[in-house]
C-alpha cells in the first residue's frame, strides 16, 4: 500500500491528522498549478482551499486503484474551472465549440522584465482550455491518455489544444523579439 | 529537455512555468481548520461501491446458469420499465432530460436516475457536487434503441448542482445544463448548471 493509501485509509478511519499529511505532500504542487491556471493568488488560494475540502468529503469514494495524485488533480482542474467561469461573465470557455476555441483572436502581453511575472502574463492571454492542456502537457509533464482522464476530453482533442497553445506561444515570442 | 520536439522558446516558457510558486506557510493550517469542522468522510458510500464495481466470483456451472436465468428475468423487467418511459424520446435530437425519482437505497439516500437525449455523443457523463464535477466518474449508459442516455445514481437529501458532459464524435467536449430542470443560480456567471432537490420539495 502506498504511502498516500495509507494515509486515506488512516482518514477514513477516524485519524483527521493524516490527511494533513496528504494535504502537505500535494500542496505546493496543486499550487503552482492553480496559480499559473487562475493567474493570481487570490482565486488560486479559493480553489486550493475548496479542492481539498471535497477531497476530504469525497475520500470514501477514492479508489486505491487509482493514484491519488490523479484523483486530488481532477478535482483540483475541475474548481480551477468552475472559478475561471465564475470569474468572468465572458468566458463561457467549457460550452463552446472546439473550433470557435481554436480560432479565437488572442492579444501580445508587454514585456515586464520579469521573467516568472512575463511567463504569467503570457499564460493568462491564452484560452483558459489551451492554458489547461498545456500546463498538464509541459508543467505537470502528464501523458495525453492521464490528461484524457483529468479533463474528460478526447487525446485527438487535447492534442490540437496543446499544439494550438505552443503555436499561440510562439507567435507571440515572436513578436515581442521583433518588437 | 521538457520534450525533444520542442522548441527553445516554448521549453523556455514551460521552465519558466516549472519554478516552483511561494506558498503561505499558514495555507495548509487553513485548509486542515476547515477540515476539522467537516465530518468523516462518508463511509457509506464504500457500500455502494462494493455494489456497483464488477468483481469475480467462483461459481459452479449449476449456479451460474441458475444466475444467467434469472438475470434474463431481470433484464426483460428493465427493458419493459424503459418501454414504460418512452414518452421521454424525442426525434429532435436536442438534448433532453429529466431528473427521476425512485425509492430510496438508505435512510438518508435517493436513486436518481439522470436521462438526456443526446443522438449525436459518442460518450455522456453527469458532473456535479456529488462526484466533485469528475467527468470520468459517473458516465451514462446508451439505450440499445437510440440517442437517450441515463444514468442512476444515489445522492444524500438536499440541493445539488449537476451539468452533463457530452463528447462528440468530432472529439468537441460540451457541458451542458438539463434543459428539463431548473438552472442553478451560479450559471448567470459561467458554464450552466442545473439543480435536482431530493427528499424534499422544490423552493
Amino acid at each position: 500500500m502506498s504511502d498516500d493509501a495509507a494515509d486515506v485509509q488512516r482518514v477514513l478511519s477516524g485519524d483527521v491528522d493524516a490527511y494533513a499529511k496528504l494535504v502537505d505532500r500535494y500542496y505546493d504542487r496543486c499550487a503552482r498549478f492553480a496559480i499559473r491556471m487562475l493567474g493570481n493568488r487570490d482565486d488560486a488560494e479559493d480553489a486550493l482551499q475548496s479542492t481539498f475540502l471535497r477531497a476530504y468529503r469525497a475520500l470514501g469514494r477514492y479508489q486505491e486503484r487509482d493514484r491519488f495524485s490523479a484523483w486530488l488533480y481532477r478535482i483540483l482542474v475541475n474548481q480551477c474551472r468552475s472559478i475561471a467561469a465564475r470569474r468572468s461573465h465572458r468566458e463561457r470557455v467549457f460550452v463552446r465549440e472546439e473550433a470557435l476555441l481554436l480560432n479565437a483572436p488572442d492579444k501580445t502581453p508587454a514585456w515586464t522584465g520579469e521573467d516568472e511575472e512575463f511567463v504569467q502574463r503570457v499564460l493568462n492571454e491564452l484560452d483558459p482550455l489551451l492554458r489547461e492542456a498545456f500546463l498538464l502537457k509541459y508543467v505537470e509533464e502528464l501523458s495525453y491518455e492521464e490528461m484524457a482522464a483529468l479533463t474528460g476530453a478526447g487525446v485527438s482533442a487535447l492534442k490540437m489544444r496543446v499544439k494550438r497553445a505552443c503555436d499561440r506561444l510562439r507567435e507571440r515570442w515572436e513578436r515581442i523579439r521583433d518588437d | 529537455m521538457i520534450d525533444p520536439e520542442l522548441d527553445p522558446d516554448i521549453e523556455w516558457i514551460a521552465r519558466e512555468a516549472k519554478r516552483a510558486v511561494a506558498v503561505d506557510p499558514m495555507a495548509v493550517e487553513r485548509v486542515m481548520a476547515r477540515v476539522r469542522l467537516e465530518p468523516r468522510p462518508r463511509v457509506h458510500d464504500l457500500r455502494w461501491r462494493w455494489i456497483v464495481e464488477p468483481r469475480s466470483l467462483p461459481l459452479s456451472p449449476l449456479v451460474g446458469a441458475a444466475l444467467a436465468a434469472g438475470l434474463v428475468g431481470i433484464g426483460i423487467l428493465l427493458g419493459h420499465s424503459q418501454i414504460d418511459r418512452g414518452g421521454q424520446t424525442t426525434p429532435t435530437g436536442r438534448p433532453q432530460a429529466v431528473a427521476e425519482l425512485r425509492p430510496p437505497l438508505a435512510p438518508h439516500d435517493t436513486v436518481i436516475k439522470f436521462v438526456l437525449v443526446a443522438p449525436q455523443a459518442s460518450t455522456v457523463a453527469v458532473v456535479g457536487d456529488f462526484n466533485n464535477w469528475d467527468a470520468q466518474a459517473t458516465p451514462m449508459t446508451r439505450t440499445p434503441t437510440g440517442g437517450t442516455w441515463s444514468v442512476a445514481i444515489p445522492l444524500h437529501a438536499g440541493r445539488h448542482v449537476y451539468a452533463f458532459v457530452i463528447n462528440g464524435a468530432n472529439g468537441t467536449t460540451q457541458w451542458v445544463a438539463d434543459p428539463t430542470a431548473p438552472l442553478a443560480p451560479e450559471d448567470g456567471l459561467g458554464a450552466p448548471n442545473s439543480v435536482v432537490l431530493v427528499g424534499g420539495s422544490a423552493s
